[in-house]
């Protein structure tokens, strides 16, 4: 399922790479980044030491006012729901601002996914997204699928229109087994 | 006002077939479109699939009031407010009171299809509203004061350095028509529009009863940041769009993209329920359910399976007449073949008059279409409906009503003709020119001679001696088989011989009627079906044999169709189809005859062309090739064997001719790309426009009827 998730996510564009610790996604992320990064409160991040871990490597990590920073940030930085094997599908639970502000306006999304939340396609996340609605009243739920894409000039595909041109999944181990948890 | 606005449509058919690179690009991307999508649909079950969607569609349609209600309840209790438009106008006012109330100046939209549907741009513009579009494709139409001409891909008809152009206009200085390029234009030029904009305009793909939110299925990005960063979000949602369930939702997702451009799944697919975070507050989420029509159309038997759609847009991307002249021709807001339907119901009928009669019948979309909709079958229903309302011209009320009807009178008129047509044949089969009036039938193709005996008048002399025939089959000539190529009926009653089956000429036959029930003369064929249903079961036969599929699918399905409701006729139509079979089929199916005509002198290069009603109507495709291949020729596939030739009948001649010739010369190509020296069909029809490009283009490639070339196979 691993390799099905990450060979469908490549397909689309995507990049995909191993790390043991929040202190190699903190090396991955800052060695392909300019400026600033948008870490919005995510329980499992936090409990890795992510922002730490990125501010060890010279990072600047935005934590607050979210629209006042959001605009010229160089990438966001979150975690995952869950995903999809089939489609190289990422699931985020997105209701939160600070979270669709991270993953729209940067040129760079990167994702924190622990490998054992991939699920096998579409029909067998249902029952996940009824969850989230049983869990709150509203919610802004995103699947999202490889980078920003276009193909709206001469049908010639063009990556990177109004959301990032990258979307890069870390896999890391050990990150969270928790479905409702980012 | 017919007058005007025919005049108009011809005028936009005659710029549309002037402009060469539009059809390149629209041909180019239909190929690309079918092997993306046989990939994205690899290993899935697409038949089970559509049946999916149909019967929920369906179920929805049934159920729309409830789940209404449902829906709203849900929304509403998510925070959001629910609005239930009638029609275009009332949407219209509802979001420009809205956005006046709110003092909004400037509206963000992401691509709907509906907004384009109710003209909402203009009725914000006309209350001081600036409604800003953020689709590329929506954006760069909206520069140029255009419409869309795909409903996926709304500015497929646009080149690059006309966008590099408009896109200059924008910045004020001269833009690179370097396609990445161009798209950081618009990345940047929008940008702080979302920013700026105090209202969200979008679509949705889907509103679930079950949960109150709706789906936002969507590549660019853009949907996410006009539905995150202006405090009023409105999604205006067409009827149709209704789903039960997250699972129901979840199907469309599947199919959607795969369909609509060969994708797995878009870049997002966004669930929105309720009024979510926006900034220090929640946001304001309006919900406008958009009726204009929809009802109407559920209401209607014979064309509510058109609510089923789910806007892939698959039905354009394979259609030759789309793939000919584009959206803006054929098309009005929505395009292609669905769009002469729903412009019918949502745009009114007048507006659909010319459309529906564009569509040349190939059946193309009606295989790809993920909701399993007949949209050849609505389109034959609206064009009966307009024959009432508009007529069919008289000329042709004439010929169908008081000629047809009249078996003698009319075959008559063809033996007339046969002698009439003398000075032009000069004696040969095939007319090459015409003289000043009708000169422009013969321009790009022959058109072969009315036959001097037709074959019924021959088929007495035929001797048929066998001892104890398998079957006895009644042979249904259609008027092509019988006036015009009437040696068919020889190479048919040696091939059927040869296999031991006696073939019977029934004199009463008659015409099909599918000229007049294309053509929206219901009455008349109605009248022919019932003819041809008497003479056909008069003697009993064991099967009725056809070699013509356009014949097949009238004995087969339309006369059923039409005669549904009688029940003096039902019971004899449903007895005809059952004992109806094309050739081909006949001799694999049922004669098991694939390795009997063996001798193909001199292994001839043949490709072979599938006739729209015979692969598409009577599913048959497998069967002629075997044939072939058994009769020891080499058998090589051309391009786009099953795309159609461009006769559809009447539409070659009268309606469209000038269409027709365009797609004929792809199949030309086409079949002269293979190197074969002969191109099989199992249609008349076809063979006339086939044969008739290859002679005019003096191709030496022979075009031939599967049973002619069986019945060289034999001494
Ligand atoms: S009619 Fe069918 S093929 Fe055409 S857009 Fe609708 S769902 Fe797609």
């Amino acid at each position: 399922m691993l390799n099905q998730f990450a060979e469908a996510l490549k397909k689309v564009g995507g990049q995909v790479t191993e790390v043991a610790t929040a202190r190699e996604a903190a090396v991955y992320i800052a060695g392909r980044i300019n400026g600033t990064v948008l870490l919005p409160p995510q329980s499992s991040l936090e409990r890795a030491g992510l922002a730490a871990a990125l501010e060890a490597e010279g990072v600047t990590v935005i934590k607050d006012s979210w629209r006042e920073h959001a605009p010229a940030a160089g990438a966001g930085v979150t975690g995952v729901n869950f995903a999809l094997a089939d489609t190289g599908t990422l699931v985020l639970d997105s209701t939160a601002e600070s979270l669709r502000l991270t993953t729209t306006l940067p040129e760079r999304h990167f994702a924190l996914l622990d490998p054992c939340k991939i699920l096998a396609d579409s029909l067998d996340a249902v029952p996940y997204l009824r969850g989230f609605h049983e869990r709150a009243p509203r919610n802004y739920l995103a699947y999202i699928t490889g980078p920003s894409r276009t193909a709206d000039i001469e049908r010639v595909l063009t990556i990177g229109v109004h959301g990032p041109r990258e979307l890069h999944v870390l896999l890391m181990p050990g990150l969270s087994a928790d479905f409702y948890e980012l | 006002m017919s007058r005007e606005r025919n005049r108009n449509y011809r005028q936009r058919v005659d710029e549309a077939l002037a402009t060469p690179r539009l059809q390149e690009a629209l041909h180019t991307f239909g190929d690309a479109y079918v092997i993306a999508r046989q990939n994205a649909f690899a290993g899935l079950d697409f038949e089970a699939m559509r049946t999916e969607i149909a019967e929920m569609k369906d179920h929805v349609r049934e159920h729309r009031q409830d789940l209404v209600a449902e829906f709203t309840r849900n929304a509403e209790a998510a925070g959001a407010k629910v609005y239930l438009a009638r029609t275009a106008e009332d949407a219209n006012r509802y979001i420009a009171e809205l956005a006046m109330q709110h003092g909004v100046k400037k509206v963000v939209k992401s691509k709907s299809m509906a907004s384009e549907e109710t003209h909402l741009n203009r009725a914000l513009k006309a209350a001081g509203v600036e409604a800003l579009e953020t689709d590329l494709g929506e954006w760069i139409i909206q520069l140029a004061g255009q419409r869309p001409s795909h409903m996926v891909m709304p500015a497929i008809h646009m080149f690059r350095d006309e966008v590099a152009a408009l896109f200059g206009k924008v910045t004020g200085q001269v833009e690179s028509d370097d396609i990445p390029h161009l798209v950081q234009v618009a990345r940047e030029q929008l940008r702080q529009g979302y920013f700026d904009a105090d209202m969200g305009i979008s679509g949705a793909n889907m509103a679930i009863a079950e949960t109150g939110g709706i789906a936002l299925i969507t590549n660019e990005g853009n949907a996410r940041l006009a539905t995150t960063l202006p405090k009023i979000h409105v999604a205006l949602v067409g009827l149709e769009k209704l789903v039960p369930t997250l699972e129901d939702a979840t199907k469309v997702m599947r199919v959607l993209p795969r369909n609509a451009t060969g994708q797995l799944l878009t870049s997002y697919v966004t669930w929105i329920r309720g009024a979510v975070p926006c900034g220090d507050g929640d946001k304001e989420l309006h919900i406008v359910l958009l009726d204009n029509g929809r009802s109407a159309l559920a209401e209607s038997p014979q064309c509510r399976d058109a609510l089923r759609c789910i806007k892939c847009g698959a039905c354009a991307n394979v259609c030759p007449v789309y793939q000919t002249v584009g959206g803006h021709v054929f098309g009005h807001i929505y395009i292609s073949a669905i769009g002469v339907i729903l412009t019918a119901f949502y745009h009114g009928l007048e507006n659909a008059a010319d459309l529906v009669k564009a569509c040349i019948g190939c059946r193309a979309c009606v295989a790809v279409c993920p909701s399993a909709i007949d949209l050849e079958g609505i389109i034959l229903h609206l064009r009966e409906v307009l024959g009432d309302e508009e007529g069919i011209g008289t000329g042709k009320a004439l010929v169908f009503k008081h000629i047809m009807r009249n078996r003698k009178l009319f075959h008559s008129m063809i033996r007339a003709a046969s002698l009439l047509q003398k000075p032009v044949t000069r004696g040969e089969r095939s007319i090459r020119h015409l003289p000043l009036f009708f000169s422009s039938l013969t321009e790009w193709r022959t058109l072969p001679a009315i036959a001097e005996k037709p074959l019924r008048d021959t088929w007495q002399a035929m001797p048929q001696r066998l001892d104890k025939p398998r079957y006895r089959v009644a042979f249904f000539a259609g008027c092509l088989n019988d006036f015009v190529y009437p040696e068919m009926g020889g190479d048919l009653v040696k091939v059927l011989n040869h296999l031991n089956v006696e073939v019977f000429f029934p004199k009463e036959q008659n015409c099909c009627g599918v000229p007049a029930l294309y053509s929206g003369d219901r009455e008349t064929a109605v009248a022919l079906a019932e003819q041809n249903i008497e003479a056909m079961l008069a003697d009993q036969p064991d099967f009725v044999v056809t070699t013509c599929p356009t014949c097949t699918m009238s004995l087969q399905r339309d006369f059923l169709e039409l005669l549904q409701d009688n029940p003096v006729w039902a019971e004899k139509a449903r007895q005809l189809a059952d004992i109806t079979i094309d050739v081909s089929r006949f001799i694999v199916d049922k004669l098991d005859g694939k390795a009997v005509f063996t001798d193909a002198s001199g292994q001839e290069k043949v490709t072979y062309h599938d006739s729209c009603h015979l692969k598409r109507g009577a599913g048959v495709w497998e069967q002629p090739r075997q044939l072939l291949a058994g009769s020891g020729r080499e058998v090589v596939e051309m391009a786009h064997s099953d795309r159609c030739c461009g006769f559809g009948g009447s539409y070659s001649f009268t309606s469209h001719p000038d269409i027709a010739k365009h797609i004929l010369n792809d199949k030309v190509k086409d079949i002269e790309a293979t190197g074969a020296t002969c191109v099989a069909m199992d249609c008349p029809g076809c063979i006339m426009q086939i044969r008739g490009g290859l002679e005019k283009q003096e191709k030496s490639v022979r075009a031939k009827h599967t049973i002619e070339l069986l019945a060289e196979t034999l001494p």
